[in-house]
């Protein structure tokens, strides 16, 4: 059975994908949907959801189409998650599997210089970088992925460890592989898994922090995130639900379809998972 | 090796990380823009250049760099954490007075999120494609999708203000003087909201790391063989299967236990719990280098113990690993 | 978006506005029961002033954000002077009016050459640790102290004040260089506090433990501060005015975040919530709670006055034609209505119109966009960013850097929003690291004291947020202010002020956007908490419970 086919069978994956295509066609089509900045004031102020077709999900505090912010916002959240978690990912990635392979000295030098970055409490150290560098898309994006990347060196050392005294490497070892090739065809194939699972989750996190960074006001003032609008309409629960509640909305399903798609992969990835299924 | 060469081995270096972390917070809280004297000068909304001054050389910002440096780390090195002077306090006694609220929420978020989340990730997995694995699935997706201080806020509306079951903000009851039981029971309806929303979001890691973890064990060649011996299914699960599959959990599980220090700061801010994350974040804000520098120092020490702490259980969970000192 | 927005204008004002309006005693209500109400809170306040105080109990205020210090002499910050306004005094008081009033001072004299100043002391006034009150901490704490570590008291009384002596245990004078008509206002609590000479006399200021427990005459006394909860304020048995003050307690709580304390007052965690503590949108919607009251009053001192300052130094921002025409471009009218939810008004020039001086008689602005665009295009302007540095004090501010960066967007102007922490935006401030920024200051009673320090080219320094930071200079405004500083009647002063507003209405050193205020929300039955024109700065002397 191909990967493509067992994807398919798994509706939860199936259902992940296409939200994400949607929300990737609204942040591409975004301009076209919406021409008009999602910063300009266009009606009265606290207009509620579901009664003016104009402004289907109504208007926020200054009177903004929150339709209009959250198809706009889809681009700015998608690229902060996608691009953190990818910078995340291209230091972790690798200096895990070195570390955790290699062991001894190369393996004590690169998991000092993990918990180098993990003992700073890792919510500070993001909003100290993003204080000294100016909270701008570049600075947030950085000290998101920054943050970011230990865990995923850890799990995937942890991974490694214990696989190099499977069998199966030993074998490889035992017949003479050379060590880049086993860590590339033996090793790192069989953390894939935990990494798309730890990499699907690390997207949604990434969006999560940046609307924690935007809550303190540490958001860039340029750009409209789900983050900012959670957070800018968070002090009207009470009697203006919808700001806050529809790009909170858009960043859970986005989370969601993200997790989803993401499992989906690891099953399709691992047909040896889909017993477990039954 | 022994347990003792390991611990002592490991020890000392995480001693050298702390050295080293300590000398890098300093230069990068240093980056910053703003210094202590010119905020407390700010927030007085009146401000001369003899003021500054003055303030200045109060936080001992008038010396060179590289001697306030020197100074710091000196202090460090007999456990001397240094003077904040805006809060007219020495640092170590402003985080012991705030440490136990900490330690107290997060230890409970800590312990109920392992509990809870790791049976709700095991059972998921046990009932992979069944609708309970479904329902645990997507609770635990629900909780970590959805932003922290909005769950924060929703709960306290819901909670607190329309259901009146607890209070909102807060560690005790400010002003009813309760004593002995009263009071841990008082401080324990004040715990409720915060922990519980600090927790939903971890119980949602530990349930999906959990799951994913346990099937992909379950599908290895070595669970495989046991099945093929006739090893019960039940014995399987526990035996072979979730055991092997909570090393992912105790790598997480170690690495939450030590940002439980530093990890709180939007759960203490809205709820108005006194605790270190927001003493970190207020110092931040403020530039109170001396404040920030210890609560990193402290933090950064429990993540150093929880680092040992975990690689401990790493050789007791699965001997395969040698620890590597 | 002009438009739309007046349907808005008119919906805010009807429904905040009125409450503004009329005498700021208005209890929760919607606005056609305002006039009902009105004759109503008139007869309440009546019947105020005939009920007999009742004595004891305690009182829960926010406070936010926790003060660095209780130590007034030493800080001055707001949170800092809400709590230690209790247990801190000065010599006087100010009314609603702006009137002195006595306070540690049962008396005084201005000679008729408007050069000395005597003040009678109370009498039979103790320090908390039971020392008696006399002419000599007086003399120190003016002479001394404050001219030492006090930002607002060393320039006035090393440039004005000539000596400052005893006369006897109870008697102060103070004799000046030249007539200074402002004086009289210096002695409000955070300006002046009194400070025990026995316990700082001789010491390093800053260093001395004594800091950690404050020392004052006031009502109150620090019991116990609990960092991160609480500050514990108690009775002082021995204060000095017979029979106040009336309350046993107070509990001031420390709530980070602004949705918290909205829900920490409705559900009775606290009593009062200060000025600026709750989101402007909760501040509509909480006075509309039962046994709730708001009041805009005791911000008479300060009457805090907002504006964006342009870097003059900045190109295009040089350009008095460029200036005029981001003043017609900013609908300031939205922001008073929709940002800030219809409180406060707006300005006409650098004097607060509640304040004394204030003079209408200037350019005015009214929102014109085809106007901005003329201006603008005249000025040469050619397409340049401006970047707009955003004041990080909560959502408020963010949501009016975005309005005014729309406005100027829609004149043609292009502009970049700047965010930083705290701590970075007063960095920036100070050393002229912006094109435009925002800023609000205090008037603090006199346009000599309040309102000069932004425009004079004597104050351009660097290091200061509140200095002159946009570096306007004109040598005929420097004069003007100086000499209305000196002059010996009102009437002089009054007519130079009159003069230097006009000049600056046309020159727009700064935009001015907003007379803010600040509505203190509180319970109905905390009776007598806004007393005097700095409120609850002022302390609970007078208030009570019922």
């Amino acid at each position: 059975m191909n990967f493509l086919k067992r994807f398919a069978r798994n509706r939860g994956a199936v259902i992940g994908i296409l939200i994400l295509l949607a929300v990737v066609a609204f942040a591409i089509l975004a301009p076209t949907l919406y021409p008009q900045s999602p910063w300009r004031p266009v009606a009265r102020p606290f207009l509620a959801p579901f009664v003016n077709e104009r402004f289907p999900l109504g208007t926020d505090t200054l009177g903004r189409n929150l339709a209009a912010g959250l198809v706009h916002g889809a681009r700015v959240s998608l690229m902060i998650g996608v691009v953190s978690t990818l910078v995340a990912l291209v230091i972790g990635v690798p200096l895990g599997a070195v570390a955790g392979y290699a062991g001894g000295f190369v393996d004590d030098a690169l998991m000092r210089f993990t918990e180098f970055f993990q003992t700073i409490p890792s919510f500070a150290l993001a909003i100290v970088l993003v204080a000294i560098l100016q909270p701008q898309l570049g600075s947030i994006v950085l000290a998101i992925g920054v943050v970011s990347w230990p865990p995923v060196a850890r799990l995937v050392r942890g991974e490694v460890l214990s696989l190099r005294s499977r069998e199966y490497v030993q074998a490889a070892v035992t017949i003479g592989q050379s060590t880049p090739r086993i860590i590339f065809s033996q090793v790192l194939p069989n953390t894939i898994a935990p990494i798309i699972v730890m990499g699907s989750l690390m997207i949604g996190s990434a969006i999560l922090l940046e609307s924690s960074l935007s809550f303190l006001g540490l958001g860039d003032p340029n750009l409209m995130s789900w983050g900012y609008m959670v957070g800018a309409g968070r002090t009207r629960l009470l009697d203006a639900w919808w700001i806050s509640f529809f790009p909170g909305l858009a960043i859970f399903l986005t989370v969601l379809a993200l997790n989803l798609a993401g499992e989906g992969l690891n099953d399709a990835l691992n047909p040896r998972l889909a017993r477990g299924r039954e | 090796m022994n347990l003792a060469q390991f611990l002592a081995g490991r020890l000392v270096k995480g001693v050298i990380v702390l050295f080293a972390i300590a000398v890098l917070n300093f230069l990068l809280i240093r980056a910053a823009p703003g210094d202590p004297a010119q905020v407390l000068a700010g927030e007085a909304g009146a401000a001369d250049a003899q003021l500054l001054e003055q303030l200045r050389a109060r936080f001992g910002l008038d010396q060179p760099f590289l001697t306030q440096l020197w100074i710091y780390l000196k202090g460090y090195l007999t456990f001397d954490l240094g003077f904040s002077y805006r809060q007219q306090q020495p640092v170590l006694s402003l985080i012991m007075e705030r440490l136990p609220a900490t330690l107290l929420l997060t230890g409970a978020a800590f312990l109920v999120s392992l509990v809870v989340g790791t049976a709700m990730g095991a059972l998921a997995a046990r009932r992979a494609g069944k609708w309970s694995d479904s329902l645990i699935t997507t609770l635990a997706l629900a909780f970590y999708a959805t932003p922290l201080f909005w769950i924060a806020l929703m709960s306290q509306i819901v909670f607190a203000l329309k259901l009146g079951l607890v209070p909102n903000v807060g560690y005790e009851t400010i002003g009813a003087n309760y004593t002995g039981l009263a009071r841990a029971l008082d401080i324990g309806q004040h715990l409720v909201l915060p922990s519980l929303t600090l927790g939903l979001f971890f119980t949602a890691l530990y349930a999906r790391m959990m799951r994913a973890s346990m099937l992909e064990v379950a599908g290895a060649d070595f669970v495989k063989t046991a099945r093929a011996k006739g090893v019960s299914q039940a014995r399987v699960w526990r035996r072979h299967v979730a055991r092997n599959a909570i090393l992912p959990v105790v790598t997480l599980a170690g690495l939450q236990a030590g940002q439980l220090v530093g990890g709180a700061v939007l759960t203490e801010t809205v709820f108005a719990w006194p605790g270190i994350g927001r003493l970190m974040f207020d110092a931040l804000v403020q530039r109170d280098y001396s404040v920030l520098l210890g609560v990193f120092f402290v933090s950064s020490a429990m993540v150093v113990c929880f680092n040992i702490a975990t690689d401990l259980v790493y050789r007791i969970v699965d001997p395969r690993i040698e620890a590597h000192a | 978006m002009a438009p739309v927005r007046s349907d808005e204008a008119r919906f805010k004002r009807y429904d905040l506005g009125t409450r503004q309006g009329n005498g700021q005693m208005v209890r929760g209500m919607t606005g056609l029961r305002v006039s009902l109400a009105l004759a109503a809170s008139v007869f309440v306040l009546g019947g105020v002033a005939a009920q007999e105080p009742k004595k004891g109990g305690t009182v829960h205020v926010v406070v936010q954000p926790e003060p660095p210090m209780l130590m007034q002499g030493l800080n001055q910050n707001g949170p800092t002077n809400m709590v230690a306004g209790n247990i801190y005094e000065s010599l006087l008081r100010y009314n609603e009016k702006l009137e002195p009033q006595p306070s540690l001072a049962k008396s005084w004299e201005i000679s008729p050459d408007a050069k000395t100043y005597t003040f009678k002391l109370q009498e039979g006034v103790k320090w908390h640790d039971g020392k008696p009150f006399t002419a000599d901490d007086v003399v120190f704490t003016l002479d001394k102290f404050l001219r030492d570590v006090h930002p607002r008291w060393r320039p006035i009384v090393n440039a004005q004040v000539e000596k400052i002596e005893k006369v006897d245990d109870l008697t102060v004078k103070i004799t000046l260089k030249q007539p200074f008509g402002p004086m009289i206002m210096t002695q409000e609590v955070a300006s002046a506090p009194m400070i025990p000479k026995h316990i700082y006399d001789g010491t390093d200021y800053r260093a001395n433990p004594a800091n950690n427990t404050p020392i004052g005459t006031g009502p109150f006394k620090l019991k116990e501060w609990k960092k991160g909860s609480y500050i514990y304020l108690v009775k002082n048995e021995d204060y000095w005015l017979k029979g106040k003050p009336n309350l046993d307690e107070i509990y001031w709580q420390i709530i980070p975040d602004a949705a918290a304390r909205a829900v920490a007052y409705e559900t009775g965690k606290v009593d009062v919530l200060t000025g600026g503590s709750v989101d402007v949108y909760d501040v509509a919607r909480l006075s509309k709670l039962p046994n709730t009251c708001m009041t805009t009053k005791g911000w008479e001192m300060f009457a805090p006055h907002a504006w964006l300052t342009p870097n003059v130094r900045n190109g295009i921002l040089g350009n008095k034609q460029f200036r005029q025409g981001l003043m017609y471009a900013i609908d300031r009218e939205f922001g008073k209505d929709v940002v800030w939810g219809g409180l406060g008004k707006l300005p006409t020039g650098p004097i607060s119109s509640k304040t004394k001086f204030y003079s209408g008689d200037v350019p005015k602005y009214a929102y014109d966009p085809a106007k901005a665009k003329e201006l603008i295009k005249a000025s040469g302007y050619k397409g340049e960013t401006i970047k707009l540095l955003n004041l990080p004090y909560g959502e408020t501010w963010s949501r009016w850097s975005e309005a005014i960066k729309q406005n100027l967007e829609d004149v043609g102007v292009k502009v970049q929003i700047e965010n930083t922490d705290v701590p970075g935006w007063t960095q920036k401030a100070s050393n002229w690291d912006f094109d435009l920024n925002f800023n609000f200051l205090y008037q603090l009673g006199d346009p000599a004291m309040g309102v000069a320090r932004s425009y004079i080219s004597s104050n351009i320094a660097k290091g200061n947020p509140f200095a002159n930071v946009g570096g306007y200079s004109n040598p005929e405004v420097d004069k003007l202010f100086a000499d209305a500083a000196i002059a010996p009647t009102d009437k002089e002063r009054q007519e130079l002020y009159t003069k230097v507003q006009k000049l600056l209405a046309d020159e727009l050193p700064v935009l001015w956007l907003l007379e803010m205020d600040f509505p203190t929300i509180y319970r109905c039955n905390v009776k007598n908490l806004v007393t005097t024109g700095i409120g609850v700065d002022d302390g609970f002397r007078d208030a009570w419970k019922e």
